[in-house]
């Protein structure tokens, strides 16, 4: 008798493991309804996902936060001396200030360039369970935003949007395993691949043996024909070290990003370069050097002399 | 397993979908992520007879492929969590005691999550699917893992009350 239920559980088992293989299946020859069903559950979640962005915007950085703890004592401390209620309005005024912010600094990037953007909240992130660095945005195809269009934020770039419907948008971030793309070292115009390679970490490997490469060069987006999936002259990173093993045959190092993707709240979909390369003017400009102040002392003759 | 109970299963992996989507994703653990949804599927499965649990395991593993942000196709979750529930419903837990103690619940749930997590990557990255590094993947299984061993004090209890309110009298 139990051994008759073993053995209905395992047809039950067989049965739904070749049903899943089907599906796999499905889905690697591009059925279409297969890419409509996630189409149609990211159009059902993009509205919950908004309010829990809501919800949870003052807290989302919460361990961050916690983790950055001892750098933050002095304004914890500051912070002490105000009741519960300045508090939680004071959270509610640095989300939304902090938002206006990246807002400001990514319209001020799009404006440099001359680029027609859309700009958009981010409303979600991909799970671990996805093993991809997604983003989820609160703009779609009604706002114009398209598949494979350039994302940027106020320091350079973000991503591109894999999938829209028609008020969200799925953003590929750059950090991600598959992401890559065509870069130039501003200056020199030596070419090479990015690719992302997980968790805020970038890896380079110029194209050409002659390629020369320094820590500190900054990276640019080289651009795509028909400007997708890329327009050219967006910051994309700073190079911090160079691997110099024997047996390359060209050079490689890593990268990091001008964006924290960790803790973007707003970015801008590039709809239109209108044309223009902006070539190496959005390199960010370093920081220029506090003047010295020089203080003239003229002696003044002492009155017993 | 009666056909009454899909509804609630559907249901309740539905809302952890949906929870997990437009809440957990949104918090920036600094070590990988955590995957309620994954946790909170193993200390079910463990509860469950093994007929129900290949089907939740099926209908769990459809809903978790529904999500927009995942790159893999569509219906890897789907193969993954049917297969697990099998040989965690079947072999797992014929290996422990008939009464589950809350420390053995916690360890299993763990081991699991972090079981399908790698099941994931492998056959992920054998249909094509770019991964990253290994360190990449070792830091997100156990930074997951990490969270599901912490924070099983609250999810445990829920899901043990979930299921329960699921059974039908005659599962009783």
């Amino acid at each position: 008798m139990a051994n008759r239920g073993a053995n209905r559980t395992r047809l039950l088992w067989v049965s739904l493991l070749v049903t899943s293989l089907f599906l796999i299946t499905l889905d690697l020859r591009g059925i279409n309804l297969i890419n409509s069903i996630r189409t149609g559950s990211q159009s059902f979640l993009a509205p919950i996902q908004r309010v829990g962005s809501n919800v949870l915007s003052p807290f989302s950085n919460l361990f961050t936060d916690l983790s950055n703890f001892g750098r933050t004592n002095s304004k914890i401390d500051s912070l002490k001396t105000e009741n519960e209620e300045l508090k939680s309005q004071l959270i509610f005024n640095k989300n939304v200030l902090g938002e206006l912010e990246q807002l400001k600094g990514v319209l001020d990037l799009a404006g440099q360039a001359r680029f027609k953007v859309v700009a958009a909240r981010v409303i979600s992130k991909g799970g671990t369970g996805t093993f991809s660095e997604t983003l989820v945005l609160d703009a779609g195809s009604d706002a114009g935003i398209k598949r494979d269009m350039t994302v940027i934020a106020s320091a350079g770039l973000v991503g591109v949007v894999k999938s829209t419907t028609k008020s969200s948008a799925v953003v590929l971030l750059m950090s991600d395993p598959s992401f890559r793309i065509g870069v130039r070292i501003a200056g020199t115009q030596d070419m090479g691949i990015l690719s992302g390679e997980g968790e805020g970490k970038f890896s380079l490997r110029m194209l050409s043996a002659t390629g020369q490469l320094k820590p500190g060069d900054v990276l640019l987006s080289r651009g795509s024909s028909g400007d997708k999936p890329f327009v050219p002259g967006v910051p994309v990173g700073k190079v911090i070290t160079i691997d110099n093993s024997t047996g390359q045959l060209t050079k490689q190092g890593r990268v990091m990003g001008f964006v924290d993707l960790n803790a973007l709240g707003v970015v801008s979909v590039v709809v239109d370069s209108m044309g223009r390369n902006p070539g190496d003017a959005l390199v960010p400009k370093a920081p220029a050097p506090a003047p010295t102040v020089t203080v003239f002392v003229t002696p003044k003759p002492s009155p017993t002399e | 397993m009666t056909f009454n109970r899909v509804p609630a299963i559907f249901a309740t992996f539905l809302l952890l979908f949906l929870l997990q989507e437009s809440l957990l994703n949104k918090i920036d653990f600094f070590i990988g992520g955590f995957s309620l949804y994954l946790a909170f599927f193993m200390a079910w499965i463990m509860q469950d007879e093994r007929n129900s649990a290949v089907a939740t395991g099926f209908i769990a593993g459809f809903i978790a492929d529904l999500s927009p942000t995942l790159e893999a196709p569509f219906g890897l979750w789907t193969f993954i969590l049917t297969a697990m529930s099998y040989v965690m419903a079947t072999n797992v837990r014929a290996a422990l005691d008939a009464e589950l103690s809350p420390v053995v619940m916690s360890a299993v749930t763990v081991i699991g999550s972090s079981i399908a997590l790698f099941s994931f990557v492998i056959c992920g990255a054998i249909l094509g699917q770019e991964v990253g590094s290994t360190s990449y993947v070792i830091q997100e299984i156990f930074g997951n893992a990490l969270w599901t061993l912490l924070l099983s004090p609250l999810y445990v209890p829920i899901a043990i009350g979930v299921y329960r309110a699921t059974l039908t009298a005659r599962n009783r």
